[in-house]
């Protein structure tokens, strides 16, 4: 016989697994367009919102299962992650958001993402991303401890950038525009890492910090 | 199996076996009771935890049949070696049972007073000393400092639970056992004795045996899981309730047993 509890984990779970497809999708259209210089942010503003709703969702189904049940062990460990992965998957939709938002406000062909660099940002973290929800779906402590590595070569990449930028003669809008969406981008890695960390934490009751 | 270390503890179980004639009801157990802490047993009906309280201060000896291998050392010193009188352990290991119990033809005073009087202690402004010192201490001075001479039978339920801790503190034991202090009470009740028994603490060594799992993660230090007569495991209570080492203590903490 389930525990009522079970039932109660199932709905949280089906709402955290929800918000994962949405924030990847959220993001694979953000950086796809602005990569393609083609416009999403209509889409990814609805997607980015939706996320928010979900947060709260997640924030009070878990209250409530807290209340109800005292939950204990990995149980406990469960619904304390969830609240923090709901968080992280809500700054994915958010960071996938300021990305259309910026490369909108700036006008599309004002964003140059031409470099090397952003291309290789881009890649980088939409494998993160892509790696923290499969880890996430198979309670996966090895996989989301990868992520700390890809971290390491996307702050390798942001600083390099960065420091190219710096050298650059020509204040342009589309140098502008990839300043910022490098910086988001190096943001969304870090919390792709916290993800993991919530993994592992889930998995394995180890507290751990990958970046 | 401990999965924590504990210096100098109060009292310690060493490879402790006992049985109720041919039925083996603890096997090999080792559990160190950390002075000044409250240390929790849990376990399912059956799995032993009443019984290795109660070899705590020798009172399974009273069960006709009752057989035990291994130590219990109280300070160092094993309460089962042939020089050492029970009664004197039971002084200083009192015991706090299930169902509130005070002595029904006595008043208030005299069931705080009765251990004392039976170990030798007269009437006077000592004894009176001590009677209000163990009720305030059980946090049942301010109720019943005006009705003293009623039976200890006419107060509430949790009243009396508290009126049995003071009859045990009043002996000045080092330990106190409980035995499902607060099974038989009402939520406010069980919420007055558990922040009794984390006041306890400073001044005596608790062992507490409960079937609440979230009482013993509010009141305990160290947590140990008994399962068919078996310590599954012993550690910090954060950590049994967070992240339990073993999957047997995982399933029943969290319900899935069976």
């Amino acid at each position: 016989m389930n525990r009522l509890l079970d039932l109660g984990l199932e709905q949280l779970t089906s709402v955290v697994y929800r918000m994962a497809e949405l924030a990847e999708k959220a993001l694979h259209l953000s950086i796809g367009g602005y990569m393609e210089n083609q416009n999403r942010a209509t889409e990814v503003h609805e997607l980015s919102d939706v996320l928010s709703t979900m947060s709260v969702e997640v924030e009070n189904k878990a209250f409530e299962l807290i209340v109800k049940y005292q939950p204990v062990a990995s149980d406990l460990r469960i619904i304390d992650s969830y609240m923090k992965i709901a968080y992280d998957f809500e700054r994915y939709g958010r960071y996938a958001w300021d990305i259309a938002f910026t490369q909108n406000k700036l006008g599309i062909n004002g964003c140059n993402a031409a470099s090397e660099d952003i291309e290789n940002l881009a890649e980088k973290v939409i494998g993160m991303v892509s790696v923290s929800v499969r880890a996430l779906k198979q309670h996966d402590a090895e996989l989301a401890k990868s992520l700390a590595g890809t971290e390491r070569d996307v702050d390798e990449l942001y600083f390099h950038y960065l420091d190219e930028i710096s050298r650059a003669t020509v204040e342009s809008k589309g140098n502008i525009c990839n300043i910022l969406v490098a910086r988001f981008f190096e943001r969304i890695a870090d919390h792709t890492t916290y993800v993991g960390e919530s993994i592992v934490y889930i998995a394995t009751g180890e507290k751990v910090t990958l970046r | 199996m401990s999965n924590v270390t504990i210096t100098n503890p109060k009292m310690q179980s060493i490879n402790l076996n006992v049985w109720f004639g041919k039925k083996q009801a603890l096997k090999d157990i080792n559990i160190s009771v950390k002075t000044n802490a409250v240390t929790a047993i849990i376990g399912p009906s059956g799995c032993g935890k009443s019984t290795f309280i109660r070899t705590l201060n020798r009172m399974h000896e009273l069960v006709p049949g009752a057989k035990l291998t291994g130590q219990v050392m109280l300070d160092g010193k094993n309460i089962y070696d042939d020089d050492v009188d029970s009664v004197m352990i039971r002084r200083h290991v009192g015991m706090v049972f299930q169902k509130p119990n005070p002595f029904p033809t006595m008043s208030i005073y005299d069931n705080v007073a009765s251990g004392l009087r039976l170990t030798g202690a007269k009437k006077g402004k000592n004894l009176d000393e001590i009677v209000q010192k163990s009720l305030q201490q059980a946090t049942l001075w301010d109720e019943v400092k005006d009705e003293l001479k009623k039976p200890g039978t006419s107060i509430s339920g949790g009243q009396q639970q508290r009126l049995c801790i003071a009859r045990a503190i009043a002996l000045q034991p080092e330990v106190i056992l409980m035995d499902e202090p607060c099974s038989a009470l009402d939520p406010i009740a069980t919420a007055k004795i558990e922040e009794l028994i984390v006041q306890l603490k400073e001044q005596y060594t608790v062992v507490i045996v409960t079937h609440n799992m979230q009482q013993a993660a509010r009141v305990s230090d160290y947590t140990a899981f008994l399962y068919l007569g078996q310590l599954i495991e012993f550690n910090q209570t954060t950590t049994v309730f967070e992240n339990p080492q073993s999957e047997l203590t995982e399933k029943y903490i969290t319900g899935k047993f069976g």
